[in-house]
């Protein structure tokens, strides 16, 4: 009995090794403790490398998402283990990493001002286009520190509880006779600035340069109805599962898991959102090297992995080839269709790579209050 | 072999390593912090004129400042009801005293604060109960807002409070007490004239305690503030992990630095510092 | 002591805010029983789901040993570094010495946030010389948290040392025993129960740590408090009510035997 049951371990252990959930320092300390070394040694596992390719996202339900589109299959085609960090690769925090004189972080899923910022500063390793078959993204969504491994959109999220209609603009948001109850907005300011100059009449195409006195003062009109800034995904599905909430500015991704949990009580919609790509990029010096890392994003540029995710998550593909994959029912979902595209209003990279820290700051002590 | 050295090396031997480890592995390092506060972003003594000058980072200060006053108050008031209980009640009651400081003393701040998010959500316990028994129609708002963190927050130094205030009520001569009553004093007149008064250092002593201990905290307001309660500390954690401006995070911590050891002072000034921890 | 009660307002009162002091540790209990996958009061079902997660992943297992490793190394080297300086201090105590004892202090007095900032200095510059003692590692963290829970050693000590009677060093001396013989063969045996519970305090504390610990550590060393800090932050997660619901009944079952220890020695020794 004792002995089947250890097998079993081992087998399990072997299975794990192999499709990279646990790194060889973990396993041979696992398969040591099952005093298995032994046989463990003989399964004919092959290493490539010690260290693992840690990649970083923004955790919660992705974490396991990105596994199954992703990670998985990337370890099982090249022998590459691969771990995943959910703690949410914000600019600072990258920056944080690379002063600790001991980064760990390999590839992270940056946004993509955050690595054409860091970029430009030398901080990030330029992408290999050798590796990396550029043609597999659109055009504007490659650049020579980042590519576009998905795109995400800010939108607005309503309990239907709390009332009929559905709030349609940030006009709408802001209204809070028509619409009662407690807001939510993304604490790390994307999308915010934007939704509050568009309640104050400011339209599509002249959002860019922010009047960010304006925006705030606009913001500051809506303080006493926002509950919280969430800073995680979970968090705001949070607000809205414990019916903290009755709007908020949220991930379409989130949006639509809630919509799954809830059985529909959370509605949403494109309108109005802000849509923008992701951002696949390298750290500079990363500890796994850069061969590894590379491969890893050319890997995610792949169609099937894209619809797998967006599937999962609703992450609209970035590669223009996974269109004709999405599966019938998805393609409302896709944030990047043209239908939905015309609907939303992009971010301007530009703009958040030359301003986003200082005007962070003042973003941050201002909603603190 | 150590017996062969000389009797005042033993004694060096034994006296020396952790000062030596403090000094190298935490003083040090703290003049590197004050190294990062005049050199980051660029030489200067610009972060501590944005300190004196900036009136969100004032903001952040005196937001601070008020929640520990008040969290030390509150956190004072039930602290001195649990040790006055605790010294005058029977020894069941002790034991039932004894368990409700201890337990969630040595229960880890995260589990804490998670057990007041769960209780306090909008459809947590408290609301819960609260609409049960006919009180409210609509759930109060009372997690992510600055209430949540003072709840949390008094709750967190209750077990703070309680020690050195209890260690200054053993110290009042049981005598004096009885000397009062028998000379006719009430009993309320006998705590507000005998009792209380003797106290008061005590007191002085734990509040001071309190609000140093609440000063550094980032923990509890970044879980329950829903981001809309920064105080100090956090603003501190934000500005080495978020917005990267460790010029004015170590800048602050200065400060800090010598708020606190201000308060200290004020401490050993007032109170004997031994008695506390006795 | 019977002339002096407390009056039925006072105990009322008392009553109230140990039901305040017990409300979080209770109200953690029935959400790990949720058998939805997020946050929730069980509805109908208890499910045991959470707990099953709990034990079947690699990352919250690895984040109880190295808690664990990092708690036990912490402890014994606060508790050795604060006998043998409250020791010396003992011997010969003058206005240096109390100096020291202030130096002591330090971690204890200086905002949590600001020893984190200090820890982080000094581990990121330990990296740049050895990256395997410094930021993100496990000896780093071990150290980093001696420093913080140091105070607490010798507080703890200082009390325990000063209920020794003096005369017990001037009768060792008296019979030849130098410096190191008094203090391995006459103060340490009557310090062992003081050591013990100062290990203890300190293993509590380091299994705690959680501010300084986010500062210095990133990805190879997570600790339990900081498995469930990102489980709070970043993924309102039931498990973590799970692991709540396992340490308090851990904590309330120590502290109950302790009491029931307590009362029966009081009962044997009257």
């Amino acid at each position: 009995m004792h002995q089947t049951h250890q097998q079993d371990c081992i087998e399990l252990l072997v299975e794990k090794a192999r499709i990279g959930q646990i790194d060889r320092r973990n396993f041979l300390k696992a398969a040591g403790l099952l005093a298995a070394l032994p046989l463990a040694m003989r399964s004919g596992i092959g290493w490539a490398q010690d260290r693992p390719v840690v990649i970083v996202n923004w955790g919660g339900d992705a974490i396991d998402a990105y596994r199954q589109a992703w990670t998985e299959s990337f370890t099982r085609e090249t022998g590459i283990p691969v771990r995943i960090d959910g703690s949410g690769p914000t600019e600072g925090a990258i920056r944080a990493q690379l002063a600790s004189g001991r980064p760990s972080w390999d590839v992270v899923d940056a946004e993509p001002f955050t690595s054409l910022t860091l970029g430009r500063e030398g901080l990030m390793r330029p992408l290999d286009f050798n590796t990396i078959e550029r043609s597999k993204v659109n055009e504007a969504f490659a650049t020579e520190f980042g590519v576009a491994g998905y795109l995400y959109s800010y939108v607005i999220a309503w309990d239907k509880e709390r009332f009929d209609a559905a709030p349609q603009t940030w006009a709408d948001f802001w209204d809070v006779e028509r619409f009662p109850g407690k807001r939510t907005m993304y604490k790390w300011m994307n999308g915010v600035l934007e939704a509050a100059l568009l309640a104050d009449g400011v339209a599509f195409e002249d959002l860019y340069p922010l009047d960010i006195a304006r925006a705030l003062d606009k913001l500051d009109e809506l303080r006493p109805h926002i509950l919280a800034y969430w800073g995680s995904g979970a968090e705001s599905q949070q607000l809205f599962l414990d019916r903290e909430v009755s709007i908020g500015q949220i991930w379409n991704t989130r949006a639509i898991v809630l919509d799954r949990d809830t059985d529909g009580r959370v509605g949403w919609h494109y309108d109005n959102a802000c849509v923008t790509p992701s951002s696949w990029a390298v750290l500079g010096d990363n500890p796994a090297g850069a061969e590894p890392a590379m491969r890893f994003i050319d890997h995610a540029l792949e169609p099937e992995g894209q619809v797998e995710l967006l599937r999962l998550l609703g992450n609209g593909p970035s590669n223009p080839a996974a269109e004709a994959l999405i599966p019938e029912e998805l393609i409302e979902l896709n944030c990047g269709s043209v239908e939905n595209l015309a609907r939303q209003f992009k971010l301007d990279i530009e703009w958040y790579a030359d301003h986003y820290g200082s005007v962070l700051d003042q973003f941050l002590s201002r909603t603190g209050a | 072999m150590i017996t062969r050295l000389p009797e005042h090396w033993q004694y060096r031997l034994l006296l020396w390593p952790l000062p030596v480890l403090l000094l190298l592995c935490y003083v040090v390092p703290f003049a590197g912090i004050i190294t990062w506060s005049v050199t980051l972003p660029e030489l200067g003594v610009d972060n501590y004129v944005r300190l004196a000058n900036d009136p969100s980072i004032h903001a952040v200060l005196w937001r601070t400042l008020y929640l520990c006053a008040i969290v030390g108050i509150c956190a004072l008031l039930l602290a001195f009801l649990m040790a006055y209980c605790w010294l005058y009640s029977s020894s069941r009651w002790q034991r039932w005293v004894e368990l409700c400081i201890f337990l969630p003393f040595f229960i880890s701040v995260l589990v804490r604060t998670f057990g007041w998010l769960v209780a306090l959500r909008n459809n947590g316990l408290v609301n819960g109960w609260l609409q049960d028994l006919g009180l409210i129609d609509s759930p109060l708002a009372l997690t992510r807002n600055t209430l949540g963190v003072i709840i949390a927050m008094v709750h967190f130094m209750v077990p703070f409070a309680f020690f050195p205030l209890l260690s200054s009520m053993r110290q009042i001569d049981d005598r004096v007490l009885l000397a009062a009553r028998g000379l006719g004093a009430s009993r309320t007149r006998v705590f507000i004239s005998v009792f209380l008064p003797q106290t008061l250092p005590g007191l002085l002593g734990a509040f001071i305690m309190v609000f140093v201990f609440c000063l550094g905290f980032f923990i509890i307001p970044a879980i329950l503030g829903g981001g809309s309660t920064l105080m100090a500390a956090e603003y501190v954690f934000l500005q080495m992990f978020q917005t990267y401006n460790w010029g004015i995070g170590a800048a602050l911590c200065v400060l800090m630095l010598v708020l606190v050891s201000m308060l200290v002072w004020l401490l050993m000034r007032f109170s004997r510092v031994e008695r506390l921890v006795g | 002591m019977n002339i002096y009660r407390v009056g039925w307002l006072a105990k009322l009162l008392a009553l109230i805010t140990m039901g305040f002091l017990m409300l979080p540790l209770a109200a953690v209990i029935p959400v790990s029983f949720t058998d939805k996958r997020y946050l929730s009061m069980p509805e109908g079902d208890w499910s045991l789901r959470h707990y099953i997660a709990l034990f079947n992943s690699s990352e919250w297992i690895n984040s109880i040993l190295n808690s664990t490793a990092i708690a036990i190394s912490a402890a014994l080297l606060a508790t050795l570094l604060s006998t043998t300086f409250v020791i010396a201090v003992w011997y010969r105590s003058n206005q240096w010495t109390r100096w020291l004892i202030g130096l002591c202090m330090l971690p204890l007095i200086i905002p949590p946030v600001v020893s984190a900032m200090v820890l982080y200095f000094m581990t990121t510059n330990v990296s740049r010389i050895a990256p395997s003692l410094g930021y993100d590692s496990l000896p780093g963290v071990i150290l980093s948290h001696t420093l913080l829970i140091v105070p607490f050693g010798v507080i703890n000590m200082l009390v325990a040392i000063s209920r020794i009677d003096r005369r017990i060093e001037l009768a060792a001396r008296n019979l030849g025993a130098g410096l190191w013989q008094t203090t391995w063969m006459v103060l340490l045996p009557n310090l062992r129960l003081s050591m013990l519970t100062t290990f203890l305090l300190c293993f509590i504390l380091s299994w705690e740590e959680i501010a300084v610990t986010l500062f210095i550590t990133s990805w190879e060393v997570i600790t339990l408090p900081r498995q469930i800090w990102s489980g709070l932050r970043d993924n309102v997660d039931p498990v973590v009510a799970a692991i709540s619901t396992l340490l308090i009944t851990l904590t309330l079952t120590l502290l109950l035997v302790r009491m029931a220890v307590y009362s029966w020695r009081a009962r044997q020794h009257p």
